[in-house]
C-alpha cells in the first residue's frame, strides 16, 4: 500500500527527468557566496557584484588587474571641479532588444539610493549631486566638489534598463521585480533565466553582446559555500570550476592528475591594528593590574612588535605558501603604493631591547582579536601572531571569533589590538587610506574605519588634498607619500597579502585570475 | 477536549513569545548588523542612514513593539538581507527541508523498529549483535564526517550519486518537490542517509530494549498459551506496547530534525531552512531569525500535541485517563 502510493508518481515523472550530463556547453561554476537579490543596486557585497556582472555591465569596467578600463563609456573627462563627462558606447542592446543610452544611466544612478540594502551601494554615488543628459550618448555628472576618483567610484555601478525597472524601483517593489526576471534586463553578457536564494543562478547566453558572443551557451552559478563541499562537488563531475580552495586542498591537489589549480594574487591583506587611544580596554600588566598608559601609543613598542613579526615563516607556514608578506595595505602596483618602502625585518632580539627601552621590560598583557571566519587562514595568521608576539615578550591571548560578533564589536572600539583582512577593491589608494588612516571626521566624510583612533595631520592633509587633485601624477604622489608615512607610523601594521586559489578538471578551462577575485564566465574559456 | 486544545494553544503563544523576546534582546547585545555587512568605503553618513532605513537606530523596546504590531496583522516583516518578506524566504525553503527530513525521519523508524525488535527477540543471535554493533557507530561517529565521506566514496570515489544540491524538482500544488523524479531521488539519498543513521540507532536501541521487557511479561506467556501465533503476537501485542516511547522520540526527533538540520544541509548544499538560518546568522539576519525560531516554537508545540492525541488512540490507559 504504502509502496504502491510511493511509486506511482516516481514511474509518471521519470520521464520529466532532464539528462543530467553536462554538455560543453553548459559551464556550471561552483561558488563560494552569491547575491542577495537580482536587483544589482541591492548589495555592495562582492559576489553579489560577481553575480550582477554576468547580466549587467557598468560604465567603467576594472580589468584583472583592477586598473579602469572604458565600459558602456568609451571616454571620461573632468570638464571642471566639480562635473565629469561620460560618454557613452553607441549601438549597445538590452536583453529585450531596447537600446542603450543616457537615460539608462540617469535611472540607474538615481534610483541607487532609494533601493539599496543594507550593505549599501550609496558609496557608489556618494559624490554624485546630480545627472544631466546632454546627449543620447552624453552625460555630465555634477559632484559635491571635486571628485577625483569617481570613475573608480564606478567600477560596480551597473546599468539597468530605465524601461523594464521603472515600475521595480522603490523599497517594496525592487526585490519582486527583478527576481522575477521582469526588470533583470541588462546589457551583460548572459540572460537571466532564474535563481533562489543561496540556491542556483542560471543564465543563458545573450548573443548580441557588445563584447561579442560567450563561449558558454548556458551558464549555472551553484552556491556552494562549505569548502570540502564544494570541492567535491568539482571532483564527482557536478560543477566544472570551484573558488576558494582552501590552503589544506591545495596541498592535496598539487598531486592530483585530475584537478587543475590556479593561483591569483588577492586585493586582501591581513592588517594588525593597534588602538591609539590614551585608554585601552584590554591591555594590562602581566599581574592583570592596570597600566599606566597605553604601551601602543609609544612608536618604540609598535616597532618592537614589527620587528617581531616573521612574515616569511607567516606564509610559508601557516598559509602553506599562499601568500606573499606585505609592507604596506595595498598590493605593491596599485595607484598609491609605494615602492620605496622597505620589507620588516624579522629581529626578535630587537623586539625585546626596543619593549625594555619603551619601559617594558617584562612585557606586558594584551588580547588580541581577529575574524575566524571570513578569509583563507585569518585565525591561522592570528594564532602565529600570538605566538610570535609572546615569543617576544608580549603575552598575546588569541581570540579568533566569527565575523559576526568581530565587526560589532570592533565598530564600538571595544578591542585594544585587533586584525583583520582589507581589500582595496578599486585599485586606488583613496579608498583604504581614506577609510582607514585618516582620522574619523564624518564632516570629511573620511576616516570612517579607523577603528584605532589614529591621528597624523600630515596624513591627513595629504589625502584632503590628494582626493582634490585632478591631475592624477600629483595625486599618486599624494597618495604614495601619506602611503610612507601611515605605515612608518605602525599603528597598522600590514602583515600578508593573500592568494586565491581556483580549480577545475584538468585540460578543460582556460582563464586569467582577477585581483577582485571575481569567477566571471564570460572570461572563462573552454580549453582548446 | 476543547480544554485540552485551548492550554495547549495558550502554552504555544507564550513559547513563542518568550522565543521573540529572546532572539530580539540576543542579537542587540551582539551588536549592530550593519557593521558586518556595511562596505568598507561607506562613509559615517550612509552607515547611519542604512542603520535609520532598517529602524536599528531606534530604541530597542520600540524595535519590538513595531515587530509586535505587524505580527498581529500577519507580517513577520521583511529579510535585512534579501528585502523579501521572510514568510516567502522560510516558505520557498520549507519543501526541501520537509521532504529530506520525512524520508530520513520515516525509512530510520521503520527500519530502525525493525531491527530492533528482531535484535530483541532473538537477542543472542550474530545477526542481533552485528545490528547492536552497527548502532553503537550510529551514536558515536560525528555526523559531519560521515556525510564527508559518503560523499568522498559515493560522489567521488565511485561516483554513483551527486555531491550536493537538490536536483530535478516537480511544481506539485504550486511547491518545487524533487523526490517525485529520479534525478531528485538520487540527490536526496546521501544527505537522507547521513540525517537517518543517528535516529536509526536510536529507533534500534529503543525498540530492542522495549521488546526485551516485554517479551518477558504475562501478556506475552498468555498470548503463547493462547496458541497465537509468534507474528502475531509480535504486530498485535509488542508492537503497539513498545510503541509509546518510540512515537515519543519520532516527534521529537521530528522537530529537531526539521529545524536544525543544518550541519547536513550545510555539507550538501541542500537549500533548506536549516541552511537559511545559519546564514541568517552570520549575518545577524534579525527578522530571519525570530520568525524561523518563533515558526520553530510553534511546530514543536504542534508535534507534542499530535502525540499525545496519538497516545489516545493507541493507548485505552491514555484515553481513559484524559476522559475521566
Amino acid at each position: 500500500m504504502y509502496y504502491q502510493k510511493f511509486l506511482a508518481p516516481l514511474a509518471f515523472t521519470l520521464s520529466l527527468t532532464a539528462a543530467w550530463a553536462a554538455s560543453a556547453q553548459t559551464l556550471t561554476m561552483g561558488v563560494r557566496g552569491g547575491p542577495e537579490s537580482m536587483d544589482p543596486h541591492f548589495s555592495a557585497l562582492g559576489s553579489h557584484a560577481e553575480a550582477a556582472k554576468h547580466i549587467f555591465d557598468t560604465l567603467v569596467w576594472s580589468g584583472t588587474d583592477l586598473q579602469i578600463e572604458p565600459g558602456l563609456a568609451t571616454s571620461w573627462t573632468a570638464i571642471d571641479d566639480d562635473t565629469w563627462e561620460f560618454k557613452l558606447r553607441e549601438g549597445v542592446k538590452f536583453h529585450d532588444g531596447s537600446d542603450f543610452d543616457a537615460e539608462d544611466v540617469k535611472f540607474s544612478i538615481e534610483r541607487i539610493p532609494v533601493v539599496t540594502g543594507p550593505t549599501t551601494t550609496a558609496i557608489y554615488v556618494r559624490r554624485v549631486e546630480s545627472v544631466d543628459i546632454i546627449d543620447p550618448y552624453t552625460v555630465h555628472i555634477n559632484t559635491d566638489g571635486q571628485a577625483a576618483t569617481l570613475p573608480n567610484d564606478f567600477i560596480r555601478l551597473f546599468i539597468v534598463s530605465s524601461d523594464a525597472a521603472a515600475e521595480y524601483s522603490t523599497q517594496e517593489t525592487a526585490a519582486e521585480g527583478f527576481n522575477s526576471g521582469a526588470a533583470t534586463i541588462g546589457t551583460g553578457p548572459y540572460k537571466y533565466v532564474s535563481w533562489e536564494p543561496n540556491g542556483d543562478l542560471v543564465l543563458e547566453r545573450f548573443n548580441d553582446y557588445w563584447r561579442g558572443m560567450g563561449a558558454w551557451e548556458t551558464v549555472i552559478r551553484k552556491e556552494i559555500p562549505n569548502d570540502s563541499s564544494r570541492l567535491a562537488a568539482l571532483k564527482a563531475g557536478q560543477v566544472d570550476v570551484i573558488n576558494y580552495v582552501s590552503s589544506v586542498d591545495y596541498l592535496a591537489l598539487q598531486q592530483d592528475a585530475d584537478i587543475d589549480t590556479v593561483i591569483g594574487d588577492s586585493v586582501y591583506i591581513m592588517n594588525l591594528q593597534l588602538d591609539q587611544r590614551e585608554d585601552t580596554p584590554m591591555v594590562r600588566a602581566n599581574d592583570g593590574s592596570e597600566l599606566d598608559e597605553n604601551p601602543f601609543r609609544d612608536l618604540k613598542v609598535r616597532q618592537a612588535i614589527d620587528y617581531a613579526i616573521d612574515r616569511e615563516t607567516m606564509v610559508e607556514i601557516v598559509l602553506e605558501g599562499l601568500g606573499k608578506p606585505a609592507n604596506q595595505m595595498m598590493p605593491v602596483d596599485f595607484f598609491g603604493s609605494n615602492t620605496d618602502i622597505p620589507m620588516p625585518e624579522y629581529d626578535p632580539a630587537k623586539a625585546r631591547e626596543l619593549l625594555a627601552d619603551a619601559g617594558y621590560p617584562d612585557g606586558f598583557q594584551v588580547d588580541l582579536y581577529c575574524t575566524s571566519d571570513r578569509l583563507p587562514g585569518d585565525a591561522a595568521i592570528c594564532q602565529g601572531l600570538g605566538q610570535m608576539l609572546t615569543q617576544a615578550g608580549i603575552t598575546t591571548n588569541v581570540n579568533a571569533i566569527s565575523k559576526t560578533v568581530y565587526f560589532p564589536a570592533q565598530a564600538r572600539l571595544d578591542y585594544s589590538m585587533f586584525m583583520n583582512g582589507w581589500g582595496t577593491l578599486t585599485g586606488e589608494a583613496s579608498y583604504t587610506l581614506g577609510s582607514l588612516a585618516h582620522s574619523n571626521d564624518p564632516d570629511l566624510k573620511l576616516g570612517a574605519f579607523n577603528r584605532i583612533e589614529y591621528k597624523n595631520d600630515e596624513v591627513d592633509t595629504l589625502l584632503q588634498t590628494g582626493a582634490t587633485m585632478m591631475d592624477a601624477t600629483a595625486r599618486r604622489a599624494a597618495y604614495e607619500d601619506a602611503m610612507a608615512k601611515v605605515m612608518a607610523d605602525k599603528a597598522y601594521i600590514s602583515l600578508v597579502q593573500l592568494q586565491t586559489v581556483w580549480a577545475a578538471k584538468a585540460g578543460t578551462l582556460t582563464f586569467e585570475p582577477r585581483f577582485d577575485e571575481d569567477t566571471l564566465a564570460f572570461y572563462i574559456t573552454p580549453a582548446s | 477536549m476543547l480544554g485540552f486544545i485551548i492550554q495547549r494553544f495558550i502554552q504555544a503563544v507564550g513559547v513563542m513569545a518568550v522565543m521573540s523576546v529572546i532572539v530580539f534582546f540576543g542579537v542587540y547585545a551582539i551588536g549592530n548588523p550593519i557593521d558586518i555587512v556595511i562596505p568598507p568605503d561607506a562613509t559615517q553618513e550612509i552607515r547611519l542612514e542604512a542603520i535609520r532605513r532598517l529602524g536599528l537606530d531606534r530604541p530597542l523596546y520600540e524595535q519590538y513593539f513595531t515587530f509586535l504590531a505587524n505580527l498581529l496583522q500577519g507580517d513577520l516583516g521583511r529579510s535585512f538581507v534579501y528585502n523579501m518578506p521572510v514568510l516567502e524566504l522560510i516558505g520557498g525553503r520549507l519543501p526541501a527541508t520537509l521532504e529530506l527530513v520525512l524520508i530520513s525521519v520515516i525509512s530510520a523508524t521503520v527500519l530502525g523498529v525493525s531491527l530492533g525488535i528482531y535484535a530483541g527477540y532473538r537477542p543472542d543471535s550474530w545477526v542481533s549483535k552485528t545490528i547492536m554493533a552497527v548502532s553503537v557507530l550510529g551514536f558515536s561517529v560525528p555526523s559531519f564526517w560521515v556525510g564527508l565521506i559518503l560523499i568522498l566514496f559515493f560522489a567521488v570515489h565511485l561516483g554513483w550519486l551527486p555531491a550536493g544540491g537538490r536536483g530535478d524538482t516537480v511544481m506539485i500544488w504550486g511547491v518545487a518537490w524533487s523526490f517525485p523524479t529520479l534525478n531528485g531521488l538520487s540527490h536526496i539519498a546521501l544527505p537522507a542517509v547521513n540525517l537517518a543513521l543517528f535516529k536509526l540507532a536510536m529507533m534500534i536501541r529503543l525498540a530492542r530494549a522495549g521488546t526485551r521487557e516485554i517479551m518477558l511479561t504475562d501478556t506475552i506467556k498468555f498470548a503463547r498459551a493462547a496458541g497465537l501465533s509468534e507474528a502475531t503476537i509480535l504486530r498485535r501485542h509488542l508492537l503497539k506496547l513498545i510503541s509509546i516511547p518510540i512515537i515519543t522520540v519520532f516527534g521529537l526527533e521530528l522537530g529537531s530534525t526539521l529545524a536544525f538540520a543544518v550541519v547536513t544541509e550545510t555539507i550538501f548544499s541542500w537549500p533548506g531552512v536549516g541552511k537559511l538560518i545559519i546564514d541568517s546568522i552570520a549575518v545577524l539576519d534579525r527578522p530571519v531569525m525570530v520568525a524561523y525560531l518563533i515558526l520553530v516554537a510553534f511546530l514543536f508545540v504542534t508535534i507534542n500535541f499530535v502525540i499525545d492525541l496519538v497516545f489516545a488512540l493507541i493507548d485505552p490507559r491514555v484515553r481513559d485517563g484524559a476522559s475521566a
